[in-house]
């Protein structure tokens, strides 16, 4: 079942000429991941602002072709202190913001927040004031402020930019875990290296426009690594003269190696 | 020679809650270290002693000569130059040139020389095109760029940068280490702390780790990023150009790109090509 489906979606931001999506097509499904990449200005953060419904409505601009969403979406944007109620005094209320103004039930809202802790390994930050906590706490705290209201899309901008190893990990670890579940994911990232073990697709955005779409292996194709968006490891064999085709990953690498 | 910095036996704690435990370390002019650790672990404080925004509960910070704790932070200034987690959060000029040049304007040098750091703060992060547009109309990623451009336009002895590439694609990366190198090759001591390893290997040298508070490590970055069996029980994972170099047993075990394709070229030839 497709969760997300735009039709050549273009969109221009207000007041410029050149647009910042140039007709997309693109399909999400329920319990798949796909992994946007590109430069930056590609589009990445653009599309899924689309996706959300937050361009044009919020951002203003105009948008051609047609957008379908099957569910009801959440985004998770780069900058995690950007996304912050500013309104909440523990976490726990911060993360109680998005599901009470969906006008939930107390316990309904109680039970969705307690789970969106644990899954995100925060119960005992809950009653931390958000405004103390460390970069890498509060972007975790974010994700499952988004978690807490239950959507059935999820859009991530850079999700793990200001985690440490250990967290990010746990980031992706969840994702493939709510993927399961059902969810559809869509995540924009210049995590090139954990693309291969998170995705199931991967979008090569280029200039707004679709350039490519494949499996995670698309990021260690020729023409990608020449766009500098290959993997660390096709990277490095390219860069090694050996032929392709090249390596994504440490595992696929030892056993071309063999 | 002075150290460009000085830890002595700091101690430092918000509230009751301990940060830092008797760290000592120094860093000598020119010096590239990576100040690593999992979430938590007082890197940021680190940073925010330096530029002077807290003091010591115990120990002193030495800035070259001067103790932190006798300067206020416009003062140090004049020697250190720093990048915050949340960089956003350092512009507020219309423009990023405006933004850029604040430094260099508020320690009051010529306007001459205000005009060249900008210019040269600007070149050496590819920023000159958007010199003229509003910091906030720019993706973060640029924002983070124009907000290091204000640290290294005050031309300090000492950078000290929280998460300089965190949300950088590889070409931004590539832009920062550049522009790191650059001002390291003339002397400018760095401490830079992170979380990505791709880029502590590519442009540091030396890795200090934390640990809660607490010095676990202090020693050259190639052989600890090498070391992968270590680096977990610090929060550490090692970046996949040094898993690729352990997996194939690549000799040396180079952790920058461009050492493990040398390697890699060379080992490949001697056991004709996979």
């Amino acid at each position: 079942m497709k969760s997300l489906t735009l039709e050549h979606a273009s969109f221009w931001y207000p007041a410029t000429e050149a647009p910042a999506l140039r007709d997309v097509s693109l399909e999400v499904a329920q319990g798949e991941i796909v992994a946007l990449v590109g430069a930056l200005g590609a589009g990445a953060s653009t599309l899924l602002l689309v996706a959300a419904d937050l361009a044009p409505r919020v951002t203003g601009g105009r948008l051609t072709g047609a957008v379908a969403r099957r569910d009801r979406s959440g985004i998770v944007l780069p900058v995690p202190w950007t996304q912050a109620s500013g309104m909440a005094f523990t976490v726990w209320d911060e993360v109680a913001f998005g599901p009470a103004n969906l006008g939930w039930p107390a316990h309904e809202i109680a039970r969705q927040v307690d789970r969106a802790l644990e899954q995100l390994e925060l119960v005992p930050l809950a009653s931390r004031d958000p405004a103390t906590l460390s970069g890498g706490e509060l972007q975790r705290v974010i994700i499952a402020a988004i978690l807490a209201m239950d959507p059935g899309l999820l859009l991530f901008d850079e999700p793990a930019t200001e985690l440490d190893a250990a967290g990010a990990q746990m980031v992706w670890r969840l994702m493939r875990r709510l993927a399961g579940e059902g969810k559809a994911i869509l995540l924009a990232t210049s995590a090139l290296d954990a693309v291969p073990d998170v995705a199931d697709r991967v979008v090569w955005l280029e200039d707004g426009a679709v350039r490519a779409v494949g499996a995670p292996d698309l990021l260690a194709d020729v023409a990608v690594c020449e766009a500098g968006l290959g993997t660390s490891v096709a990277t490095v064999w390219r860069a090694s003269g050996l032929p392709g085709p090249y390596p994504p990953t440490v595992a696929h690498a030892v056993r071309r190696w063999r | 020679m002075i150290p460009a910095l000085c830890f002595e036996g700091v101690t430092f704690s918000y509230g009751a809650v301990p940060a830092l435990e008797q760290l000592s370390f120094s860093i000598a002019p020119g010096e590239r270290v990576a100040l690593l650790g999992r979430n938590g672990a007082g890197k940021s404080t680190v940073v925010r002693l330096v530029a002077g925004i807290q003091q010591p509960r115990d120990g002193t910070v030495w800035v070259g000569d001067w103790d932190t704790r006798d300067c206020v932070p416009e003062q140090l200034a004049w020697r250190v130059g720093s990048l915050f987690q949340h960089a956003d959060q350092q512009l507020f000029a219309p423009t990023v040139r405006d933004d850029v040049s604040f430094g260099p304007r508020a320690l009051g040098v010529g306007v001459r020389e205000v005009e060249r750091r900008t210019d040269h703060a600007l070149e050496d992060l590819d920023l000159t095109a958007h010199a003229a547009h509003h910091p906030y109309d720019l993706p973060p990623a640029l924002r983070k760029l124009a907000a290091l451009a204000g640290a290294l336009a005050l031309e300090p002895a000492l950078l000290v940068l929280d998460e300089p590439t965190a949300g950088l694609d590889r070409a931004l990366s590539a832009r920062v280490i550049r522009a790191l190198l650059e001002r390291s090759a003339g002397g400018v001591a760095l401490l830079v702390v992170t979380h990505d390893l791709t880029f502590a290997a590519e442009a540091l040298d030396r890795g200090l780790v934390l640990d809660r508070g607490r010095l676990e490590c202090d020693e050259p970055l190639a052989g600890l990023l090498g070391a992968g069996p270590r680096l977990e029980p610090l929060g550490l994972s090692p970046p996949p150009v040094a898993a690729l170099s352990a997996a194939l047993d690549l000799p040396d075990r180079p952790v920058r790109a461009a050492d493990a394709a040398r390697a890699l070229a060379r080992v490949a030839r001697g056991k004709g090509a996979p």
